[in-house]
């Protein structure tokens, strides 16, 4: 018996026993609320060890806490979803950066987790770590089928369910929810990104790995098979934004554009940086104050936000997020000629954590991590 | 069949110190405290339970707050405040 499996035996409400069979096991976690719903890998002591095989912490030290529930999230417990939801080992380096990032404050993970919204984090990995566990950047990006964009965005939805608490009707308080609550994680496609990609672009190093979080909405497609020049598809993308449902008219928060290969090619063939085409979005994604109800007009604007609305024209444009520097642009996906707009809740900002060791150096390969 | 062991994947609940309140009221009456949480119409929810209040009690005074957003929790300076100025604090969510 293992070190790990001894102490946990002697750890009081640590383990639990089961009968040795996956149908079992899934009956019980299920049983317990400790569930997304789907099948998992049964988190035996043995496995979790395994897993935890890539990490550098104090294994009983909380790496953060979750709301609403607050429960500390050791590296053990965190292992444990991680298991559950399927990682390999070297992907767990990723989940705990995750979860640190979104443990931040400007994330705001109370107000996200227990929100009406159905907002959820998406993950956008960046960096040489992603490309060297798997991540996908490329087709179906934001879809099904690779393990590590799977496994990794699962195990911190559990874990954000299972330590904090998001439990449906009671600490996750969402009206309808999003399929992207099962798993949202990406890679960025740097290597078909023609400006910098968005860990360069927050100032980190190119050899940097890092997670960008968002409490984002599931993804909206923007179709553009026709238009041949940047402004066109800008405007076919400005279309798609502007939607008078969207938190983002009414909150300084940070939607996200993420262009497909393609249209990001014709966009910067056109002579748009990166920066110019935030410009152009957030002065072409608007909409006429009168599209909204009155109630609307009446409460959200001219009582709310009295000071710009107050005594405004109902033609006055509406900008679907406060600064155009707000708007986050990453490239993903494969070919085609689709892009995705991903809105998002109300009141949080984006958080980026990038990958490093004990001492604080950045990490390069994930087998740096690796316990001796 | 065999049995095995799993680890448990979630978490107790953080230790909450638990207060006792030993305030009691005074002969001039209810000092109401009122935390408006933001949502739409929590104003209007709130307004209707001080003066049901106000029917049924004798209130010394009422102290109105308010959180910038309902997503994020009150700030200190509302805290003390109602702390220092209210008996009891009545908060409203409402949509």
């Amino acid at each position: 018996m293992s070190a790990l499996t001894t102490q946990l035996k002697e750890t009081p409400g640590a383990l639990i026993e089961c009968d040795d069979d996956p149908e079992a096991v899934y009956e019980l976690l299920c049983a317990k609320g400790w569930s997304d719903g789907l099948p998992v890998i049964p988190p035996t002591p043995e496995r979790v060890e395994r897993m935890l095989g890539f990490c550098d912490r104090d294994l009983d030290q909380p790496v953060v806490r979750i709301p609403p529930r607050f429960g500390a999230a050791t590296p053990v417990r965190v292992a444990a979803n991680a298991v559950m939801a399927g990682c390999k080992p070297e992907y767990f380096p990723l989940v705990l950066l995750a979860l640190e990032a979104l443990a931040e404050e400007q994330y705001n993970l109370y107000g996200t987790q227990a929100t009406t919204h159905p907002c959820t984090p998406m993950l956008i990995f960046n960096g040489p770590v992603a490309r060297e566990v798997g991540l996908n950047s490329g087709h179906n990006v934001m879809g099904n089928y690779h393990r590590a964009n799977a496994a990794i965005g699962r195990a911190v939805r559990l874990a954000l369910v299972n330590i904090g608490a998001a439990i449906p009707g009671t600490g996750d308080m969402a009206t309808a929810g999003t399929p992207a609550k099962f798993t949202f994680c990406v890679a960025e496609n740097e290597a078909a990104n023609p400006w910098q990609p968005l860990h360069v672009e927050l100032g980190y190093p190119a050899e940097a790995s890092t997670v960008t979080v968002v409490a984002a909405e599931g993804p909206h497609n923007v179709n553009d098979h026709e238009s041949l020049s940047a402004e066109g598809i800008l405007t076919m993308i400005a279309g798609t934004m502007a939607t008078t449902g969207s938190n983002n008219a009414y909150y300084a928060s940070q939607p996200v554009l993420a262009f497909g290969p393609e249209h990001a090619a014709t966009v910067a063939s056109g002579g748009f940086s990166k920066a110019q085409v935030k410009q152009w979005l957030f002065d072409h994604a608007t909409i006429p104050m009168s599209r909204w109800s009155p109630d609307n007009i009446a409460r959200r604007f001219r009582r709310r936000q009295a000071e710009q609305y107050a005594n405004a024209p109902l033609d006055t444009p509406i900008h679907m997020w406060a600064k155009p520097d707000d708007l986050i642009v990453i490239v993903a996906g494969g070919a085609g000629k689709h892009s995705q707009y991903v809105p998002t809740f109300g009141v949080t900002r984006a958080a980026t954590r990038a990958l490093k060791r004990a001492d604080g150096t950045l990490v390069k390969s994930v087998q740096e991590l690796k316990r001796a | 069949m065999g049995k095995i062991f799993l680890v448990v994947p979630d978490a107790p609940a953080e230790d909450v110190a638990q207060l006792k309140s030993e305030r009691t009221l005074s002969d001039k009456g209810i000092r109401l405290g009122v935390l408006d949480n933001s949502k739409g119409n929590a104003d209007h929810l709130l307004q209707m339970i001080i003066d049901g209040v106000k029917k049924e009690f004798k209130v010394e005074s009422v102290v109105m707050t308010r959180k910038p957003f309902s997503s994020k929790p009150a700030t200190d300076e509302v805290l003390d405040k109602l702390t220092k100025e209210a008996d009891l604090v009545v908060s409203a969510m409402a949509d």
